[in-house]
């Protein structure tokens, strides 16, 4: 039984249009816009980006760690479906899996662009720095990217198309390949416990090395933080699960009513909730033990500097600590609320802070960063303004993520035709 | 009838987690194997430090009293490794004590014992020596740069443009002595590693033989800077560390252990012992 999927239509006075053609190409453009962007960095370097030696890491890593991020619900809800065995959530689950799998080939994407050799990216596979945290990380992605293909083949696999299609008896190949698909997912379906432990292992293991990568840098002052690695845990469990609601909502509300209880969505908002307001309880304990319980010179003199170009203390009470109390406290009670249009207005809050606070450790120590002298340190305030070309492929991978969101939001079987076992 | 199907679940529920037993099992003795290879692997790192092995430790001993900031120093480095203007592995700057008085500090890569760089190497594309030098291995770079941003004496340059034909110090402060680095890899200073190699095979003396020597302290023309031996009690350099009252490291604070030390300027002593 396929339920009846809505697409988004717009009126134009007494017409109808279906926007969907239009959003893709739109993406498309964007795609197009992104690969001219794309062919330039592999050609020229990086010499077309606005990076430099006193601030290496830009734009590009902002968009991985916040792309990763956003993945953070895939292991979450593999551990609700897999392991706590809660079948109610197996549908938004697959959801999950695919905003996983989408964060992590994202991040994956964009990574390649700011080595400065691409094509050593296989580098760490095989010469090991089993010290280093972005090797770790390295090799976490690719093995966690590896354990979200094997949970997306059983979901794709459920696509019409693999049941019947004149092709099967047109091209025999595609007859075999079909039901070589077939098997495979039906082992990796079978794995489904295996890889969500396998899959909670490595995401946790790097979502906090993530933040151990910008911590562990003694050097620069504002970074080292000994709860960095918790901090990103919970944040990526707070915004990922929250945009897992505002996409459900999306995909299962307004395309495809009646598939996914409207208790299922309440649940993962208070998921979503309960998380959020962990995390900014995490997150102001952090702040008065860096900031009043362990005062470090070196660290408010770059808070100073930072607040003298930006409202950084500002965006950290508001985007840190207020917003996300009140969106966390609204989506916790998401039952007595039950007013979609609020919640997943709230549900952007957490999305946006995983995201600010991503884009706060990139930048926070290469922006404002302490001077080597011995006797009258100052903080130096560095600049850095992304060229063009960083904006195109941004945009590149940006689009990637929307494009396929959007194909497989609209084709991709939500429903299993198997739901018994 | 209905007790039957109430009690059908149960063995079919029991099997059920038994084989969810044995695929954690068998999940958990796959992550044993594999911790025991990262074991291995770091355990192995942990001794390529060479840090136990016998024979010389480099290090560089700058006399701020005797820099003039002629900038020889950035120079011949430059025409050396054929760096251009924007890519300095020495780097003289003007600074002040907390009194006010300004002096010069000429900054090359500290090679730390506790290198930030060598930690957080995805590659071990920087590796530390075992005569002290923090390395690196150009063919393993991947351009990540997170060297450059765990370096806290910003040290560390980037190649964002192709190498260039001839410095614009050459041949004024010499002739390019190392092969150009690809576009898209890390480099540093390498305490001119490629002299001091076949000077030692040569049986030449680094810190004494200038053909030995790093080019930097070579071109120094006030002698501010030393170089040698650390291990070696009777170097030249341990016998003006020994000698000296005060030597100074930056950022000591970082525990970063630099193998670089400074003779403080006098000013500043007379500021600290008042």
């Amino acid at each position: 039984m396929q339920s009846t999927i809505h697409f988004p239509k717009l009126r134009f006075g007494n017409k109808y249009i279906d926007i969907f053609p239009y959003w893709i190409s739109f993406l498309v453009l964007g795609f197009l816009f992104g690969l001219v962007g794309a062919f330039i960095v592999l050609r020229d370097g990086l010499q077309v980006t606005g990076l430099s030696n006193r601030v290496p890491w830009g734009l590009w890593i902002s968009i991985d760690l916040s792309s990763i991020s956003l993945g953070g619900s895939a292991f979450a809800f593999g551990v609700i479906v897999y392991l706590l065995r809660l079948k109610r959530f197996e549908i938004v689950g697959k959801l999950a899996v695919l905003l996983g799998f989408l964060g992590y080939s994202t991040a994956g994407m964009v990574l390649l662009f700011d080595l400065g050799q691409p094509l050593r990216f296989w580098h760490p596979i095989v010469y090991w720095q089993a010290h280093s945290l972005l090797w770790e990380i390295t090799m976490c992605v690719i093995l966690y990217l590896t354990v979200l293909v094997a949970e997306l083949i059983p979901i794709i696999v459920e696509l019409p198309f693999f049941e019947s299609h004149p092709w099967h008896e047109k091209y025999p190949i595609v007859k075999t390949i079909v039901d070589f698909a077939k098997m495979v997912a039906h082992w990796l379906h079978k794995a489904g416990p295996v890889l969500a432990i396998i899959g909670l292992s490595l995401s946790l293991l790097h979502q906090a090395s993530l933040g151990a990568t910008y911590s562990v840098l003694y050097g620069r002052g504002v970074w080292f933080n000994q709860s960095a690695p918790t901090q990103f845990v919970f944040s990526a469990m707070s915004g990922g699960t929250a945009l897992l609601f505002f996409l459900s909502t999306f995909v299962f509300r307004v395309m495809r009513p009646g598939l996914v209880k409207d208790d299922v969505l309440y649940d993962v908002a208070r998921i979503a909730g309960g998380l959020t307001l962990l995390l900014t309880y995490l997150r102001v304990w952090d702040w008065a033990v860096t900031n009043y319980y362990s005062f470090d010179r070196n660290i408010s003199l770059q808070t100073q500097a930072l607040n003298a170009i930006a409202p950084y203390s500002m965006g950290f009470w508001l985007g840190q600590a207020l917003l996300p109390v009140i969106a966390g406290s609204l989506l916790i009670s998401a039952k007595s609320v039950k007013n979609f249009r609020y919640l997943m207005a709230a549900s952007v809050i957490p999305v946006f802070a995983a995201i600010l606070t991503r884009w706060n450790y990139n930048f926070a120590g290469l922006i404002a960063h302490s001077t080597y002298d011995p006797y009258t340190p100052v903080i130096r305030l560095n600049s850095y303004t992304p060229t063009w070309v960083e904006f195109a492929v941004a945009t590149l991978v940006i689009s990637y993520w929307l494009l396929t969101f959007s194909v497989a939001a609209r084709y991709l079987p939500f429903q299993s035709k198997h739901e018994e076992h | 009838m209905s007790e039957n199907i109430k009690e059908q679940p149960d063995p079919e529920k029991n099997t059920t987690s038994r084989r969810d037993f044995l695929k954690l099992a068998g999940a958990l003795a796959g992550a044993a194997g594999l911790a025991q290879i990262a074991l291995s692997t770091m355990t192995a790192s942990a001794s390529s430090g060479g840090e136990e092995g016998k024979g010389p430790k480099w290090g560089m001993l700058i006399d701020i009293n005797l820099c003039i900031g002629c900038q020889y120093c950035t120079f011949s480095c430059e025409a050396v490794n054929n760096l251009a203007d924007d890519m300095r592995y020495c780097v003289v700057t003007t600074e002040t004590t907390q009194s006010g008085k300004e002096f010069f500090l000429s900054r090359p890569c500290m090679h730390c014992d506790e290198a930030p760089c060598v930690h957080v190497c995805p590659v071990k594309a920087t590796y530390k020596r075992p005569d002290g030098i923090v390395a690196m291995d150009y063919d393993l770079c991947i351009g990540c740069r997170y060297c450059q941003v765990a370096c806290p004496y910003d040290a560390r340059v980037f190649n964002w443009k192709e190498p260039i034909e001839r410095s614009p110090q050459s041949p004024d402060f010499g002739l390019q002595e190392v092969p150009n680095r690809p576009r898209g890899v890390v480099e540093k200073c390498t305490f001119c590693s490629h002299r001091i190699d076949p000077g030692l095979k040569r049986g030449l003396i680094p810190g004494i033989d200038p053909q030995a020597t790093p080019a930097c302290v070579v071109a120094c023309p006030t002698h501010a800077r030393l170089f040698g031996d650390l291990s070696d009690p009777e170097s030249s350099i341990s016998v003006a560390l020994a000698e000296s009252k005060t030597t100074l490291r930056l950022r000591e604070e970082l525990s970063t252990e630099p193998r670089v030390y400074y003779i403080p300027p006098q000013t500043a002593n007379r500021f600290q012992g008042s």
